[in-house]
C-alpha cells in the first residue's frame, strides 16, 4: 500500500566496479547481464550506462511486471528500488519519502529472490520469524503472523522442517511468506518462478495472483516471461537495453505494441513480420504486401491521417493467431509448409512465403477432417488476414508502430 | 563379453586399490598403536619389544601415567590448565576474528583485501624457524609472553590457513541470502552473527580441530615465549621427563603423550558429524 515513484533514474556501473561486490558497497552485478552489458549498452566517461534515465509512476496496491530479456536492466531497476543498487542518477520515492539514501530494512520492503535466498540453519517457522524478530515484535504476535501466512501459502506441516528438507515450489512459498508475513508497503520479486518446473510454475502462478488480492502490498515483479507478464500484471514495463519501451496494461500492449521490439517480444508463437509498402492515395492508405494488397480498418487509417504518414517501406505485422487459412483462390497469400506441430486444440503451421518463415495458428476445428491431425509437409497452403489486425512499423531504427 | 571384462578390471582395481590404501592406513597408524600398547609396559621393555602387546612380565598398568604426572618438581596440573587456556583462548580469537574478517575480503572486492588475502596465503608458506627468534624477542617486548597473551601470537600464525579456509566457504554462500538478511532488517553485524556466522559452521569446525590440534600439540613457540619455570604446557612437560644424564621415562613419556592426544581424538568424534559440506544446501536452488 504505497505509491512509488521512479523519476529519471540511472544506473551507472563505473569502469573500476565491473566485478560482482556485495553488501558493503552494494555494487553487485547481475553475471547474467553482465555478458550483456557491453555487446548492447551505453559505455560513457562514467562507466557503463546500464539503466540511463527509467521514469514510472507506480499506483498503490498496482501490480507492476517488468519484463524483457536478459540484460535489459529490469534486475537493476528493481535492486535499487530495493536499496541493494547504488542509485547512480534521478530519484526514488516511496509514499513522497525519497528513498536513495535510505538503508533496504528502512524502506519497508520485502523481496523474493529467485534463487529463495532462505537461511538454511533456520526451520521454515524461524524464517518467516525472522523479519519480525529483528523488529522487536512480542512473541505472541509473531507467533501469530507466522501462523497467519503459513496458512494462506499452505505451508503449516512444514513450519518445524529446515528448506533442505523442502521441494522448490515449497521453498518458493516459504520465501514468499517471508516477504509477505511483515506486510510491507512494496513487495518485490526477482523472476521468482523461474527455477520452478513448467507444472508448478503455473500452479504457482495461480497462488500469486491469489495472493495479491488478500494483501494491500504494491507489487513490482520482475520476469522474462512475457507469459508471467500477460497474466499477472495490472500494467506492463517492457524494457530493451536499458531503456523501456512501452509501458501499459497487457491488453494494451498486446494489441497495440509501441514498436518492432515490444510487437515481437509480447505474444507466443510471435508476431510474423513482412516487408511491405504503405501506400497513401489522398486520404486512403492501402498496404502492399508481396502481390497481395491490405487495406487497414478505418480506425487505422484515422490513426494514420492523424499522424500525416505518407507512402513509405514499412514492416507489416500479423500475429499467428490472426492468419486465417482459405485453401481456395480467395487467399491474400500463398506459401508451403515446413512444419505442422500438432499442439491439442490447434496446429502450429511454419509456412514459408515470400521467402520469409511465418507461424500460423490454425484451430483444429476450423479446419477439415483430412488436416486435423496435422498438416504434410511441402503442403502448398494460402492464407489471409483482416486489415483491423495487421500492425504498421516504420523501417526506421525503432521500428516505431505509426499509428502512435 | 568386453563389457564384462572391463567391469571385472575395474572391480579388481578396486580391490587393490583398496588392500594398499588400508596397508597405508595401518603404517599411519602404527605410531599410535605404539604409543597406546607402550604407555602400559614397564619403560625397560618399551625400547626392547616395542610393537608387542604388553605381557604378564611388562605389564605397568596405570604406573607410567602415575608416575608422568608426578614426575619432577612441576606439577602436571598446571601444565594441562595451561595447555587449555592458551588453546581455548587461541582457537577462540583464531575461529571470531578470522572468519570476520575471512567475510569481508571475500565480499568486498578492493586492491586493500586482496593484498591482506595474498599475504595470509604468503603465511602460510612461511617456516616458523625463519621468524623464530624475531618473534620471541617482539614477544617479550610486548609482554605476549603468558599463557593469557600468547594466543595473539596464535592467531598471527592461525590467521593464515583460517583467512584462507573461510574466504573459500564464504565464497561459495549465495550473496542473495546476506541481502535477504539486509532487506529483512539486519545491519552488517547481525548478518554476520545471525546468517553468515551459523553457515559457517563446517569451516569453523574444520579450522577449529585443524588449530586445536596445533596449539595444544605445539612445542617449539611456548618454548620460547613462555617463561618455562613458572608456565610449561604438555608438550613442554613431557620433554622434561628425562632424569639425570639424559635418561628418558619412556613409558612414562607414552603415558602422557596418550594423554595428551585424548581430548583432541574426543573433540574430533564429537564434531566429526558436523564436518559436512552442504550446510547451505537447500538455501538457493539445488
Amino acid at each position: 500500500m504505497a505509491h512509488v515513484s521512479l523519476r529519471h533514474i540511472k544506473k551507472v556501473y563505473p569502469f573500476a566496479e565491473h566485478e560482482r561486490k556485495g553488501l558493503f558497497g552494494r555494487k553487485k552485478n547481475q553475471e547474467k547481464e553482465a555478458g550483456h552489458r557491453t555487446a548492447h549498452l551505453q559505455v560513457t566517461d562514467e562507466g557503463v550506462l546500464a539503466v540511463p534515465d527509467f521514469n514510472l509512476e507506480i499506483d498503490d496496491r498496482e501490480f507492476i511486471v517488468l519484463v524483457g530479456p536478459s540484460g535489459c536492466g529490469k534486475s537493476t531497476t528493481l535492486r535499487m528500488v530495493a536499496g541493494l543498487e547504488e542509485i547512480s542518477g534521478g530519484e526514488l520515492y516511496i509514499d513522497d519519502k525519497l528513498m536513495n539514501d535510505v538503508a533496504p530494512k528502512d524502506r519497508d520492503i520485502a523481496m523474493v529472490f529467485q534463487s529463495y535466498a532462505l537461511y538454511p540453519h533456520m526451520t521454515v517457522r524461524e524464517n518467516l520469524a525472522f523479519p519480525l524478530k529483528l523488529r522487536k515484535m512480542p512473541q505472541d504476535q509473531i507467533d501469530a503472523k507466522v501462523m497467519e501466512a503459513a496458512q494462506t501459502l499452505g505451508i503449516t506441516e512444514y513450519l518445524d522442517r529446515k528448506p533442505k528438507a523442502l521441494s522448490g515450489g515449497q521453498r518458493q512459498r516459504v520465501a514468499i511468506g517471508r516477504a509477505i508475513v511483515r506486510e510491507p508497503k512494496v513487495l518485490l520479486m526477482d523472476e521468482p518462478l523461474s527455477n520452478l518446473d513448467a507444472k508448478l510454475r503455473n500452479q504457482m502462478r495461480a497462488e500469486i495472483i491469489k495472493l495479491r488480492q488478500r494483501i494491500d502490498s504494491t507489487f513490482i515483479y520482475v520476469t522474462h516471461d512475457q507469459t508471467e507478464a500477460m497474466t499477472l500484471g495490472d500494467r506492463i514495463v517492457i524494457m530493451k537495453d536499458g531503456v523501456v519501451q512501452q509501458v501499459g496494461t497487457p491488453q494494451e500492449v498486446f494489441d497495440h505494441p509501441a514498436n518492432l521490439f515490444v510487437a515481437g517480444f509480447i505474444g507466443v508463437p510471435q508476431m510474423n513480420f513482412f516487408d511491405a509498402q504503405l501506400e497513401r492515395v489522398g486520404d486512403e492508405y492501402v498496404v502492399h504486401v508481396g502481390d497481395a494488397t491490405v487495406r487497414p480498418s478505418a480506425k487505422k487509417q484515422e490513426r494514420l491521417l492523424a499522424h500525416n504518414v505518407g507512402s513509405q517501406p514499412i514492416t507489416l505485422g500479423i500475429r499467428p493467431e490472426h492468419i486465417t487459412l482459405t485453401m481456395d483462390k480467395d487467399a491474400m497469400l500463398t506459401g508451403t509448409v515446413d512444419v505442422s506441430e500438432l499442439m491439442g486444440s490447434s496446429v502450429h503451421l511454419h509456412i514459408t512465403s515470400l521467402g520469409q518463415d511465418i507461424i500460423a495458428i490454425v484451430q483444429t476445428m476450423d479446419v477439415d477432417g483430412d488436416h486435423r491431425g496435422g498438416f504434410a509437409l511441402g503442403e502448398k497452403v494460402g492464407f489471409s488476414f483482416a486489415g483491423n489486425m495487421v500492425h504498421l512499423f516504420a523501417k526506421d531504427e525503432d521500428g516505431s508502430n505509426l499509428e502512435f | 563379453m568386453p563389457h564384462d571384462q572391463s567391469l571385472a578390471a575395474e572391480r579388481r582395481n578396486k580391490t587393490l586399490l583398496s588392500v594398499l590404501l588400508g596397508i597405508v592406513c595401518l603404517i599411519w597408524c602404527l605410531p599410535v598403536v605404539a604409543v597406546v600398547i607402550n604407555s602400559f609396559k614397564r619403560n625397560t621393555y618399551v625400547k626392547t619389544e616395542t610393537f608387542a602387546l604388553p605381557n604378564e612380565q611388562s605389564w605397568a598398568g596405570l604406573d607410567n601415567f602415575i608416575k608422568g604426572m608426578t614426575f619432577g618438581n612441576y606439577p602436571f596440573k598446571s601444565s594441562v590448565t595451561y595447555s587449555v587456556i592458551i588453546t581455548i583462548l587461541s582457537v577462540a580469537l583464531i575461529l571470531i576474528f578470522c572468519s570476520m574478517a575471512a567475510w569481508y575480503i571475500a565480499r568486498v572486492n578492493s586492491l586493500a583485501c586482496k593484498v591482506v588475502y595474498y599475504l595470509c596465503v604468503f603465511s602460510m608458506v612461511v617456516p616458523f624457524q625463519m621468524v623464530m627468534f624475531t618473534l620471541s624477542k617482539t614477544a617479550d617486548t610486548l609482554k605476549l609472553n603468558t599463557p593469557w597473551t600468547i594466543p595473539i601470537v596464535y592467531l598471527g600464525f592461525g590467521a593464515g590457513l583460517a583467512i584462507f579456509m573461510f574466504v573459500g566457504f564464504v565464497k561459495s554462500i549465495p550473496l542473495e541470502i546476506e541481502e535477504a538478511a539486509a532487506i529483512d532488517g539486519c545491519g552488517p553485524l547481525r548478518t554476520f552473527f545471525s546468517v553468515v556466522l551459523p553457515m559457517l559452521k563446517p569451516t569453523l569446525i574444520s579450522v577449529g580441530i585443524l588449530e586445536i590440534m596445533w596449539v595444544w600439540n605445539d612445542y617449539l613457540l611456548p618454548v620460547l615465549v613462555l617463561d618455562i619455570n613458572k608456565y610449561r604446557t604438555i608438550p613442554i612437560h613431557i620433554q622434561y621427563l628425562k632424569g639425570s644424564y639424559g635418561t628418558v621415562d619412556l613409558g612414562a613419556t607414552m603415558a602422557l603423550i596418550l594423554l595428551s592426544i585424548i581430548p583432541v581424538i574426543i573433540f574430533y568424534l564429537a564434531c566429526q558429524k558436523h564436518i559436512i559440506k552442504g550446510v547451505a544446501a537447500g538455501a538457493v536452488k539445488g
